[in-house]
């Protein structure tokens, strides 16, 4: 019998979740950091969603967040023009950056030497964190608002989306701009797969997968509403999107089929990301909320567990919780 | 009518009184870098770091008793961008990151009641 996806709701922030970020696999399982409104960005198990902490520091909506590879380290964007580097295990701040703007997006290099930022100032910065008393080496270019900032190429490249409606590809070394991609909208989200070079990007109800390196076009994906964020599996065999009509969809990518639907949130979905083994993706909305669904629905992961049909019904399934049917909007 | 997947519980939730980070964690403890410059060194020294602890130990107990003996006492605060205030301390939260006072006296007014960031205070000063 088919089994229904149970969302696990993390609460917990008072204000709408913008962004999210997984870290990679660590010898403690992988972890989750998420950016709110509220300020207060909070870290948290990947596979359980249980709360570790919360970054406090920050005097304004914090829009972007990050963890390095091995969550040692988290990286926040915020309103109140700083973006702040911290220590992911003590929860200490250990670096703030001072912007002539809102900043919006944060990335470590993969050695994490170096972050990458950008923001309503227009302007692309890199900061040694080696030498962080020195000044950021700057890239100019895009003519409005920075919204995303990726490295790419293996830390040589990088990638911006921003409000004028491009997408720019950068040489690290030169800081020039290698090429444009440029849409008639504005790009909602922009996701870097390393394994492949996929580019995922999202604008109006289109989820679009470009080459990372050349910006040659993959394939485009129309969704049945408006999507701010998507994510590609690290198998590439799905991706999930999630947008303004509360739902999460996730799609088959060799075929572009819609696969499956679901409700949960009770506001648009602003971020989606699958986590690094692929088995779940959490999404953050407008509700305040961050919900975790399972890739495979019915098995047995983290806080979910797999009942055989004969267990339901009998006093096995006494000692498992079954959370309350979600209310239907 | 498919069945919801059913979970072990629900995701923990933010513990009101702290910032997390549990110190006790096996994470924490096995990737905190100790701030005890000695312990921190690849061979310490026994006896060195026995009493840099001793020392550091004495030191949060005078810190502690500080707050201690500020409580309900009139206490000046300087603060950034040259500002002084005054009021009555109240206490510190555990992680002191804020400062509970009263009768804050501001250019504004008095505020009965008011939280100090602890990060905008250079310091402070008070009569024993």
């Amino acid at each position: 019998m088919a089994m229904r996806q149970t969302p696990l709701t993390c609460s917990g922030h008072t204000r709408p979740v913008v962004d999210l970020a997984f870290s990679g696999i660590t010898p403690y399982g992988y972890f989750l950091i998420s950016a709110c409104k509220d300020g207060k960005p909070m870290l948290r198990q990947g596979d359980t969603g249980d709360w570790i902490g919360t970054f406090l520091g920050h005097k304004g909506a914090v829009w972007g967040a990050t963890l390095n590879t091995d969550a040692t380290k988290a990286a926040t964007a915020a309103a109140d023009f700083s973006a702040k580097v911290w220590d992911a295990v003590s929860g200490d701040e250990v670096l703030t950056l001072a912007h002539k703007h809102i900043v919006k997006t944060v990335t470590f290099t993969r050695d994490s030497n170096c972050l990458l930022t950008g923001g309503n100032d227009k302007l692309l910065r890199l900061y040694d964190l080696v030498n962080p008393e020195a000044a950021p080496q700057e890239i100019s270019g895009h003519t409005s608002a920075i919204k995303k900032a990726l490295w790419c190429n293996n830390d040589k490249q990088i990638l911006s989306a921003a409000e004028d409606k491009t997408i720019r590809l950068w040489d690290r070394s030169s800081m020039e701009e290698v090429k444009t991609l440029t849409f008639d909208k504005s790009v909602s989200s922009m996701e870097y797969v390393a394994d492949g070079e996929i580019l995922v990007i999202t604008y109006g109800k289109t989820i679009a997968f470009y080459n990372a390196l050349s910006l040659d076009l993959i394939k485009t994906v129309e969704a049945p509403a408006t999507i701010n964020s998507a994510s590609l599996h690290p198998e590439k065999d799905f991706f999930v999107a999630g947008g303004e009509d509360f739902k999460l969809y996730k799609f088959d990518y060799s075929t572009k089929e819609e696969l499956e639907s679901y409700k949960g949130h009770f506001g648009p979905v602003h971020c989606v990301r699958f986590s690094p083994d692929g088995e779940l993706y959490a999404s953050g909305s407008e509700d305040g909320t961050l919900r975790l669904w399972q890739t495979a629905v019915g098995k047995t992961y983290g806080l979910w567990k797999c009942v055989l049909p004969e267990d339901l019904g009998s006093e096995n399934s006494e000692q498992l919780y079954t959370s309350p049917p979600e209310i239907k909007a | 009518m498919a069945a919801p997947v059913p979970v072990l519980r629900l995701p923990k939730g933010p513990d009101p009184n702290s910032r997390g980070f549990d110190p006790s964690s096996p994470r924490f403890i096995a990737l905190c870098r100790t701030s005890i410059p000695t312990s921190a060194a690849p061979e310490a020294d026994a006896e060195e770091l026995q009493r840099e602890q001793q020392v550091r130990s004495e030191l949060r107990e005078n810190f502690l008793w500080c707050l201690h003996a500020m409580t309900n006492k009139k206490v000046q605060f300087h603060m950034h961008e040259k500002v002084k205030v005054e009021a009555t301390f109240g206490a510190s939260d555990i992680d002191v990151l804020n400062f509970q006072v009263s009768d804050l006296q501001t250019p504004i007014g008095v505020q009965k009641e008011a939280l100090i960031r602890s990060q905008d205070v250079i310091s402070l000063s008070f009569d024993m």
